[in-house]
């Protein structure tokens, strides 16, 4: 019973395993913000991967609530002089608005129609941010975006410009982020989620009203991706037009797959991976997004689980081999 | 005993090479490319152009100069990234490069942050306008001098043409394009019978081309780049226009633009580009011999661009005699040189480089001299926005 209590927890096992990789990584990597930009993009495909992994949705519209809160969090630092946590608060709560947009209409149909809607809003988001270039600068990005001290009750605990005191932050704020969203995955509304995933008829028959609950981890998976984009503009000072194409959605969707869907810890393998390679590869050879589309065609054809899912299923066969070889053992020892 | 000798003997080692090391300053030209993803072919040219201007250079302030590329993988938040990671891991001062507006211009605040010093060949007019700072220099003609450079010596030359039409990008490049074709429009009184906004990521152009026909015009502006002027200019020809009215280009690459087209394309086009390899300047003479030397090719224009980039950042360490980045800002500022378009000056109160644009003409296959002959120089020149009217309030 202490056991299953154990594995219960949201502070033990994968909690641990984020923990631990989110202190090594600046040790490992070459830089602070190379684990920083890992740790952001890690965000963003955690919000992802509770709308894909857990609610079975595949939404092309986290670029939106991605740039959404980049936009929000820089214009209240540059005009309103948010400091760093309003601003963050700001970004979350854009993101989630946006995204209780977007899934208050997309969520009326299911399947490709659901993925068409999404992908329309996006564009959209991005002609919108395109055109209101006086705002968001256009297509020359938002400039001159401040990284504010962190400040708790008039205290200034730290002013953040080096590498790796902002790095600390974000790693504090992922690990917050990925606990919250264990809570959530580990509540009866996380179950929920997954019953409408694996069943959404079956969900609906017995009384849940599946579309509150999809709007729900909608307006859940844009908040968290609205403070991705906004950590991000705070680490570039900057927020570059990117942040809200098509293109930003995708690379957020291939994070997550190869990562593995319906694993929190899969995000962060997913994310590190991808921004890895591209930081590796790209010096060496420019088309090195080939690699990356025979990675993702491999990862769904021989790992549909995700790079995590491969790993447990290592670990699943390790333990199998020795738990085997012990009860060989024992029965060698029997019989003598 | 001989232990203790040994160890005073490799002590005394360690300290000279030490001192020696220490007394050189050893210079790393940090170059900005799009060396994969979209924009990966110019990235590619722009690269050799920085290696080459390093190779050739040998030794400053006492020690071989370095080359490192940063990949921008054509996206700016990438890019900005990884120059954030150079300065803060490596110390990284002097940088060249940047193909994208919005690359170079977040990478000009975090140079400027940094206090160092970087030139680019960069579009976006607020480089030296409204975002200039100390750090950021353009060696590129800005918006102004290339519609003065194309659209006035064309209407001089031909004053029969009276009726323009304008295909622009809708966005802050494009508009500063179109303002200024207008402003040139009023100033020689010819009529702007209409125009024609496209987003920046359109690849289709037949729609506009049917409105510009039926405007019928004389001649038909073309005031997007790269690809997007390559296809509006392939459909263009495709539709008849050359037929009925004179196209420009008024933006183009140059040369790897028109070897793209090919002369079927190009004939008879106007085109405005900030380099062609056919000027006759000295140093211009030379990096034609050096470019074919080594990449057995004639320079393209970023290759030139960030070769010359490349190369009066170095020489002006040398002149500042140091690598602190003031120091070397300041000796750039008003310095004149020879550069591949003749002597070019580092204007002082923009940090924009003044240099010749030129206005060219696409040749047929039959003219073509060699396999790079593809336009002549119609006209070339000098056109900037007076000191007075700069958008630039550096502190």
């Amino acid at each position: 019973m202490n056991r299953s209590k154990k594995q219960a927890s949201i502070f033990s096992g994968v909690t641990l395993a984020a923990l631990a990789a989110v202190v090594l990584m600046p040790l490992l990597l070459p830089s602070a913000t190379l684990a920083t930009e890992i740790l952001i993009f890690a965000l963003a495909a955690l919000g992802c991967n509770l709308l894909l992994g857990y609610t079975g949705l595949l939404s092309f519209g986290q670029a939106i609530f991605f740039g959404g809160g980049a936009y929000v969090a820089s214009l209240t630092m540059i005009h309103l002089g948010f400091g760093l946590l309003g601003a963050l608060f700001a970004a979350m709560i854009a993101g989630a608005a946006l995204a209780a947009l977007v899934g208050l209409l997309a969520i009326r149909r299911t399947g490709i129609y659901f993925v068409m809607l999404t992908l329309a809003f996006t564009q959209m988001a991005y002609f919108l941010a395109y055109t209101l270039s006086d705002w968001t600068g256009g297509d020359n990005g938002l400039l001159d975006v401040p990284r504010p001290p962190l400040t708790l009750f008039g205290f200034e605990i730290s002013d953040l410009t080096s590498s790796y005191a902002f790095y600390t932050f974000v790693a504090v704020m992922f690990m917050l982020i990925f606990v919250f969203a264990r809570r959530v995955i580990h509540s009866p509304f996380g179950t929920t989620l997954v019953a409408i995933r694996e069943n959404e008829g079956r969900a609906s028959a017995v009384g849940f009203s599946t579309n509150h609950f999809k709007l729900l981890a909608f307006v859940i998976s844009g908040g968290i991706t609205g403070i991705a984009g906004a950590l991000y503009a705070m680490l570039l000072n900057f927020a570059p037009l990117s942040n809200i194409e098509l293109l930003m959605s995708e690379n957020i969707l291939i994070m997550t797959i190869i990562g593995g869907t319906g694993s929190l810890l899969g995000s962060l393998l997913g994310a590190g991976s991808i921004v890895m390679l591209g930081d590796l590869l790209s010096s060496v050879w420019p088309r090195w997004m080939i690699i990356l589309g025979i990675a993702l065609i491999a990862v769904v054809l021989f790992m549909p689980s995700g790079l995590w899912g491969g790993v447990e299923s290592l670990i699943k066969r390790w333990k199998e081999r020795r738990s085997g070889g012990s009860e060989k053992a024992a029965k060698e020892a029997e019989a003598k | 005993m001989q232990v203790t000798t040994w160890k005073k003997l490799l002590s005394v080692a360690v300290l000279s090479a030490t001192t020696a090391v220490c007394s050189a300053e050893e210079v790393t030209i940090y170059g900005v490319k799009s060396l994969s993803g979209s924009f990966a072919s110019y990235g590619k040219f722009a690269d050799m152009g920085s290696k080459l201007a390093v190779e050739e250079y040998g030794d400053l302030l006492g020690s071989p100069v370095k080359y490192e590329a940063i990949d921008t993988e054509g996206n700016a938040g990438k890019a900005v990234r990884k120059v954030q990671e150079a300065i803060s891991q490596d110390g990284a001062l002097f940088f060249n490069g940047a193909t994208l507006s919005s690359t170079a211009l977040a990478i000009g605040k975090e140079v400027d942050k940094a206090g160092g010093v970087f030139m680019t060949p960069a579009g976006a007019d607020e480089l030296t306008g409204t975002d200039c700072n100390m750090a950021t220099f353009r060696w590129s003609v800005p918006t102004y001098g290339a519609i003065h450079e194309t659209v006035e010596p064309l209407i001089k030359a031909h004053p029969e043409w009276k009726r323009w039409y304008t295909i622009t990008p809708q966005y802050v490049f494009g508009e500063a394009l179109l303002e200024n074709a207008k402003e040139v429009f009023a100033a020689q009184g010819v009529e702007h019978v209409g125009n024609s906004y496209h987003s920046l990521q359109e690849q289709e152009f037949s729609g506009y081309l049917t409105n510009a026909m039926a405007a019928k015009p004389d001649v038909l502006l073309l005031l997007n780049f790269g690809g997007q002027s390559s296809n509006a200019l392939r459909q263009a020809v495709n539709f008849g226009l050359k037929n009925e009215m004179k196209i420009l280009v008024a933006w183009s690459s140059g040369l790897d633009q028109l070897q793209e087209l090919g002369p079927d394309v190009a004939e008879g086009v106007y085109f405005g580009a900030q380099y062609w390899h056919t000027v006759d300047t000295p140093m211009n003479n030379e990096l034609v011999k050096r470019v074919r030397e080594a990449y057995d090719m004639a320079p393209n224009y970023p290759m030139a661009a960030d070769y010359i980039g490349t190369k009066v950042i170095l020489d002006a360490i040398a002149k500042a005699g140091s690598t602190d980045g003031a120091a070397v800002a300041k000796a750039l500022e008003g310095s004149v040189y020879q550069g591949p378009t003749g002597e070019e000056t580092v204007r002082a109160a923009d940090h924009q480089v003044l240099k010749d644009y030129y206005l060219l003409e696409g040749k047929a296959a039959s003219e073509m001299q060699d396999e790079d002959d593809f336009a002549e120089i119609i006209s070339s020149g000098e056109s900037f926005p007076d000191e007075s009217s700069l958008d630039c309030t550096r502190s």
